[in-house]
């Protein structure tokens, strides 16, 4: 290649040194350089003077803030910051949300509680009805009124087979640190359990199946009582009703 | 600050040490924000480049390579291409009011301390300031504005050969200036 063929590039090396070059003069300028040894020195040189423009002005002083705003920038630093509560609108939304959930599921079990409560109450009395419907039945079953001063019903005993279903209609309610006792009254006097039970609210009347390991024969009586809840050992509260049989 | 000892910062920041890192940034931040500020002319965001630039040395210290070059002008060749990114994604073109002539710009020197470094920028500097109005003009519209000879020609209202010819012969007289140095 002669001079006069380089003349045209070597005119475009210290715009493209500087970056100044028009785009459309770049790609054969580029082209020349890979196969021009000549050129690629000339280019060289031109770039030490564009690089020497970069240390050619006076330092500036950057605020000193940036500093501190550069290190709390970094990766490494970041880790040294302490963790800041970042409570968004979002998760605030969602904490909320959950503490909801889990006051509506302590609300839920504590209804299905409740329920299960009642229903056990019901499939009680639902068999005490049933068991006194089934000794009514009976011919050998024995009724016996009972009339006291807040509670009238019926004691249904079948000596045969060793039951016995009280009927209580106007039992008032109890306190809730109360409980109604039944006593098995035996000849001597002496006073056996014979079972708990609490009136339902809204019930006109309810039934009490007595259950008795010993046979009731040996007995000569039934009565209530109102005892403290849980019952006791022996009759403690007043009588609510005693019936002879 | 001797190369070697950059070289080995460097290797320090490849390693996430803090400390080797701003030994650099108080270094060199002075140079890199003039450039930045030479540049984009506005405080705020020459410190928002300033900042990208030592950010990127945090990031990509393991790709310098000492044998090309110091670490300053790897640095201020990563502050130049930031800035003028910068500069394009404001479509700002450069002002040629008074308070940004390139001409005055060159003028304003500090008082200097005498070190080796500082006579090094020093001599560049008189060296750019050493060119013709005309010459300086061109230089501080390609390489510290980011525009081609086509639009410094527009910019200046210069026929375009003129632009060739002025920044063909400011670079020629900078090569032979720097070269005798």
């Amino acid at each position: 290649m002669t001079y006069y063929e380089h003349v045209p590039f070597r005119e475009n090396i210290p715009a493209y040194a500087l970056g100044a070059l028009d785009a459309e003069d770049v790609g054969a300028l580029e082209a020349h350089l890979q196969t021009c040894a000549s050129c690629r020195d000339e280019l060289a040189a031109y770039r030490a003077a564009s690089d020497n423009l970069l240390m050619a002005l006076p330092p500036q002083k950057p605020s000193a803030a940036l500093r501190q705003r550069l290190q709390r920038r970094l990766p490494g630093a970041q880790k040294t910051v302490r963790p800041r509560l970042n409570w968004s609108i979002g998760r605030v939304a969602v904490g909320i949300a959950i503490v909801l959930l889990l006051a509506l599921n302590v609300f839920s079990i504590s209804q299905v509680r409740a329920l299960q409560r009642q229903q056990t109450q019901l499939m009680d009395q639902m068999q005490n009805g049933q068991a006194a419907l089934a000794m009514l039945s009976y011919s050998n079953t024995q009724a016996f009124p009972i009339n006291a001063e807040n509670v009238t019903g019926s004691l249904l005993l079948d000596k045969e087979y060793n039951n016995a279903v009280l009927i209580l209609r106007g039992l008032p309610p109890v306190n809730d640190d109360q409980t109604y006792q039944v006593w098995l009254i035996a000849p001597n006097g002496e006073r056996t359990n014979a079972g708990l039970l609490r009136p339902q609210i809204d019930q006109p009347f309810m039934s009490q199946a007595i259950y008795s390991t010993q046979d009731l024969v040996n007995f000569v009586g039934i009565g209530m009582t109102v005892e403290p809840a849980g019952g006791s050992d022996h009759p403690t509260g007043p009588q609510v009703f005693r019936v002879d049989y | 600050m001797p190369e070697i000892d950059d070289n080995q910062l460097v290797k320090r920041v490849a390693q996430g040490d803090e400390r080797a890192f701003l030994t650099l940034y108080d270094c060199y931040v002075s140079r890199v924000h003039a450039l930045t500020l030479r540049i984009l002319g506005e405080p705020m965001m020459a410190e928002e480049v300033t900042q990208d630039t030592f950010l990127k040395l945090w990031s990509r210290a393991h790709m310098y390579l000492a044998e090309r070059g110091s670490l300053l002008l790897w640095l201020l060749t990563i502050a130049r291409r930031t800035a003028l990114d910068r500069l394009r994604l404001e479509t700002r073109r450069p002002i040629l009011s008074d308070s940004n002539d390139p001409t005055e710009a060159w003028e304003i020197i500090p008082d200097g301390n005498g070190l080796p470094e500082e006579n090094r920028w020093r001599s560049m500097h008189f060296a750019v300031q050493s060119l013709s109005p005309e010459h300086r003009q061109v230089i501080e519209l390609a390489y510290y504005q980011g525009l081609s000879q086509s639009e410094i020609a527009e910019v200046l209202g210069w026929p375009i050969g003129t632009v060739k010819t002025r920044l063909h012969a400011a670079m020629e007289r900078l090569r032979q200036e720097w070269g005798a140095r």
